[in-house]
């Protein structure tokens, strides 16, 4: 569950992060007649001389060739979708991830050894230009109904995505700037441009291709018509039973086109997966306690420590099981906005900073169950800076950092200097969130800050914050990109206006300059060090107070769901997801056994136990930071 | 301005005499009275503290740091550590007195070895056990109570102003003035004021005045019906057409004379208005759209008993407990206020 709602904030998060990043208002449209004609060249070209195939059959294969097939896994989900598009009106929610994650991709990233593997193109070249790639696809590659997949779907794809008819101006957007043509060389040969030239190229050109022969041409009713439409697609399922409101079902494809690929074969083993529509998290938990769901995410300490105790976990019959990953950190933590006339002095952001105490609440509330986060870009791999470190809890340190800028402590022991308190305000969206900052608002008092907490509903917060309207806000940002991206939340381009990411305002001639340099160079390593350089200086402005990070995952699941050895792969944010998600390839590990199910199920009628089991699985962890 | 009539004497003495509703009365009254002085009974800070021969009452005013008590630190002092050391040490001049529950109801009281929430303790003085971030249930309870307390009572008067002012002129007035705010009336009856309040406060973070503002906003119809009804029965009688002719005016007979007479529909409906207030508040502080955190509240110590329901059975026990006893008496005293204005009490019909 967990797991979900993150996926949905960081849709949310990337599709307004990018809308907001292009600076431009999408003005609506007058109602259009008929989808206008985009003239796509879907005609067959020479493939230029000398092009260099590439593909990757050599890294190890991901999954356990002990996984069985068969069985359904019972799943939830916490509201119905709205529709089955991917794209339009109303896509955009939790579920959407149930169809678009069925729908692959041209490459993917090996999640253990992070070099591209093939999926539906079978090999893949670059241009001289820097800004194309060359596709081959793979000669079985076909959509569910049993059509070939051709360059003609991706054209297609491409059309659609900037078609007007589909109501969805950041597709049209995103597919306008980013994407500059698709020229088809013949039915399984085409490449793909990009407007520019990126580092990481086929990231940028990652693409889903649509059934050219389902949809024929774009309908100007596309939105009305295509909503319930079971739309063919690529992946290892497909949706086929469904009650609006209640469940949904996807069953796999028996004879899918992909199923004896190297990275595929052992993935994928669920017959069907159901996914009952159940809107509270509480409730879902009692239907896992019964054995109606297989699994339950469990990585909230609450539930980890509390909740998941009694019967069916002493008897064995539930496995509880906790991996470390090694994934991007959603930057947890308190922003400043530095327009405020309180912190523009450096001296009192400094003291802010060292007025949370982050450990207090980690080790007596939250069970020691957190990570400080210390640097922005957190999880990039060698992109991360490991030497920059976030801000102790220390009041003697808050006390200089005051005095050094004319503050005194007034007559309720909060700061005060010609009349102005020490009082801001912290916004935020989460509910959740109160229990923690509760505590940190008791700690900062003591440090002589008063934090007036401001809970508003998680839109309103968000418009607030995007808006720069806000004091301090506690909010977290995921970089959707595949290297840390600083310059749309940290650049004076951003600053000082509404609708971009830079929300703190941040606007400092040097890391002006470091920004720059960073987004116009091509070569990695100097790019690396730049951003070291970044994050460095991030650290020093002081206008973002990291909290936490959770680099882990942690889950409960009844002993017939079965995982392979090492649990998951280094990118894994689910052990449990059933599809694939883009960009990180660890979906479908898991297979069900039927008969520990039988046995198990036996065993609890009788009253055989099993040994308990609490699996800790740190083959992934990082290093903790040194001091 | 309303002298008792004898026949209000009547029905406070019969009032007295429905023991049940007359107690309910009592205790609830003393209740709302001590929460008033709640500072002095629950609080982290200390009642009196003697230390190297001055006296300090820090119950109310500024903050005295700790260093003024030889602490290593500026912030307020923790009477609790202080009260420790001086207390237990020979020295019987310096000593600290702490209310009876010695916390306030935001502070954290956090252990090393434990998680919260933790179950009641004598010895740590939670008598009630702590929430799930440490803060002391008692303390939660005596001030959610307070600001539930007076809320209900802010809002039913501001409501009984409006709703009776509007009810009575509709009544009095009667004509186009009367179908108009009929109108009105049943419009605004048919917006669920709950959703509505909702979706305000997750606009604007409410305060205390400003959901006051909104929820009064959208109750003070409930009034207005029967006063409406009631005036205009009154309006036809004979002392009304009397005063009248003796040239009373017309705010005069509605205030003087009509208000009166009813006075008894009025307080008959007053318990029951405070119930629907604590109860209204108690679910919007539920949801999460009521008084903003962490102000204490018997809605948010809920929302916590759903959430650990058996593992942590004495949050859900005491709200619970505390939501019932109040809510029971504040009955209590609507059945007896009822029966103690009864008509059939102080007539015969022939």
């Amino acid at each position: 569950m967990k797991s979900r709602c993150l996926y949905i904030a960081i849709i949310l998060l990337f599709s307004i992060l990018i809308c907001g990043c292009s600076g431009e208002k999408n003005e609506s449209a007058p109602a259009v007649e008929e989808a206008e004609e985009l003239k796509l060249d879907y005609s067959s070209h020479k493939l230029p001389d000398g092009i260099e195939w590439i593909t990757n059959n050599d890294d190890p294969i991901i999954g356990s060739p002990n996984a069985k097939k068969g069985g359904t896994l019972y799943s939830s989900i916490s509201s119905f979708p709205l529709t089955f598009r991917t794209v339009g009106p109303d896509a955009n929610s939790g579920t959407r991830s149930l169809f678009s994650d069925n729908m692959m991709l041209l490459v993917g990233l090996h999640p253990d050894t992070q070099r591209l593997i093939p999926v539906l193109a079978s090999h893949w070249a670059y241009d001289k230009d820097g800004k194309t790639m060359y596709f081959k696809l793979n000669e079985k590659a076909e959509w569910s109904d049993g059509v070939p997949v051709t360059a003609d779907d991706f054209i297609f794809s491409l059309e659609l995505m900037r078609s007007k008819a589909i109501n969805d101006p950041w597709h049209n957007d995103n597919f306008t700037q980013y994407f500059d043509k698709i020229i088809k060389y013949d039915d399984r040969t085409f490449s793909i441009s990009c407007t520019d030239a990126y580092p990481d190229l086929w990231f940028h050109l990652e693409m889903q291709p649509r059934p050219k022969h389902f949809y024929k041409k774009i309908d100007k009713d596309f939105v009305q018509k295509y909503n319930w439409a079971i739309e063919p697609n690529t992946g290892p399922y497909i949706l086929s039973e469904y009650k609006k409101g209640k469940y949904i079902i996807f069953t796999r494809k028996k004879d899918w086109w992909a199923k004896d690929l190297r990275y595929y074969q052992y993935r994928y083993n669920v017959d069907k997966i159901k996914f009952t529509v159940i809107r509270d998290t509480n409730v879902v938990f009692e239907y896992f306690k019964k054995g109606e769901i297989d699994v339950f995410g469990a990585t909230r300490p609450d539930i980890w420590h509390e909740k998941a105790t009694g019967e069916i976990f002493d008897k064995g019959y539930v496995e509880k099981i906790w991996f470390y990953n090694d994934v991007k950190q959603p930057t947890y933590g308190l922003y400043l906005n530095e327009d405020k006339d309180i912190f523009k002095d450096i001296n009192v952001r400094y003291a802010l900073a060292h007025a949370i105490n982050f450990d207090k609440l980690n080790k007596q509330v939250l069970r020691g169950d957190y990570e400080r986060l210390h640097n922005y870009f957190t999880g990039f791999g060698e992109w991360t800076n490991k030497d920059v470190k976030a801000r102790d809890f220390d009041i003697s340190k808050v006390e200089t950092y005051m005095k050094q800028s004319g503050w005194e402590r007034g007559p309720d022991g909060i700061w005060e200097k010609n009349g102005i308190r020490y009082s801001v305000t912290v916004t935020y969206g989460v509910s959740e969130n109160t229990d923690r900052l509760v505590v940190l608002k008791e700690e900062a008092k003591k440090a002589g800050i008063e934090l007036n907490l401001e809970l508003l509903d998680p839109s309103a917060a968000y418009k607030k914050e995007m808006e720069k309207k806000h004091e301090v806000v506690f909010s977290a940002f995921e970089d959707p990109n595949l290297r840390p991206d600083p310059w749309q939340s940290f650049h004076s381009d951003n600053a000082h206006k509404p609708q971009t990411n830079n929300i703190t305002n941040t606007d400092d001639p040097e890391l002006d300059k470091l920004l720059d340099d960073y987004r116009t160079s091509k070569d990695t390593k100097e790019r690396i060090v730049l951003i070291y350089q970044i994050q460095q200086k991030i650290n020093d402005i002081c206008c973002w107070i990291p909290l936490y990070q959770v680099p882990y995952i942690r889950s409960l699941s009844w002993r017939w769901i079965r995982l392979p050895e090492t649990l998951g792969t280094k990118t894994s944010t689910s052990l449990f997801e059933p599809f694939e998600p883009w960009e990180s390839k660890y979906g479908g590990f898991f297979w069900i056994d039927e008969d520990m199910k039988k046995e198990t199920l036996d065993a609890m009628k009788s009253g055989k136990t099993f040994e308990p089991a609490t699996i800790i699985d740190d083959t992934y962890r990082i290093k903790k930071n040194p001091g | 301005m309303i002298k008792l009539n004898p026949l209000t004497i009547k029905t406070l003495r019969r009032f007295r005499t429905i023991k049940r509703g007359y107690y309910s009365f009592i205790i609830l009254a003393g209740l709302i009275a001590l929460s008033i002085f709640a500072e002095m009974l629950v609080n982290s800070r200390a009642l009196v503290v003697k230390y190297e021969d001055r006296y300090y009452f820090p119950t109310y005013g500024d903050i005295i740091p700790g260093s003024t008590f030889g602490f290593d630190y500026e912030y307020e002092t923790n009477y609790r550590d202080l009260s420790k050391i001086l207390n237990s040490s020979d020295d019987k001049d310096n000593f600290v007195l702490l209310p009876p529950v010695p916390y306030n109801p935001y502070e954290n009281d956090l252990k090393d070895t434990t998680f919260p929430p933790f179950p009641p303790s004598l010895k740590d003085k939670h008598y009630l056990g702590t929430d799930k971030t440490g803060r002391d249930i008692v303390a939660r309870l005596v001030y959610g109570f307070r600001i539930a307390i007076f809320f209900s009572i802010i809002f039913l008067f501001a409501n009984y102003i409006i709703g009776i002012i509007i009810g009575c002129m509709m009544g009095y007035f009667g004509g186009f003035f009367d179908l108009f705010f009929q109108r009105i009336i049943e419009i605004w009856s048919n917006v669920p004021y709950l959703y509505a309040i909702i979706i305000v406060s997750s606009i604007v973070i409410p305060s205390f005045i400003s959901l006051l503002a909104i929820m009064i906003f959208f109750e003070w119809i409930g009034m207005t019906w029967y006063m409406r009804t009631a005036t205009y029965k009154e309006k036809s009688r004979e002392y009304v057409l009397a005063a009248r002719t003796l040239g009373a005016s017309n705010s005069r007979i509605i205030f003087m004379h009509i208000l009166p007479n009813t006075i008894s529909l009025i307080v008959t409906f007053v318990p029951f208005s405070i119930a629907g207030a604590i109860t209204a508040l108690t679910a919007l502080d539920y949801l999460g759209f009521g008084l903003p955190p962490p102000t204490p509240s018997w809605g948010q110590l809920l929302s916590e008993a759903a959430e650990y329901s058996i593992d942590a059975i004495w949050i859900g026990a005491s709200v619970i407990a505390a939501l019932v006893a109040v809510l029971v008496m504040v009955t209590f005293i609507g059945e007896a206020i009822r029966e103690a204005f009864d008509p059939k009490m102080h007539m015969t019909y022939e």
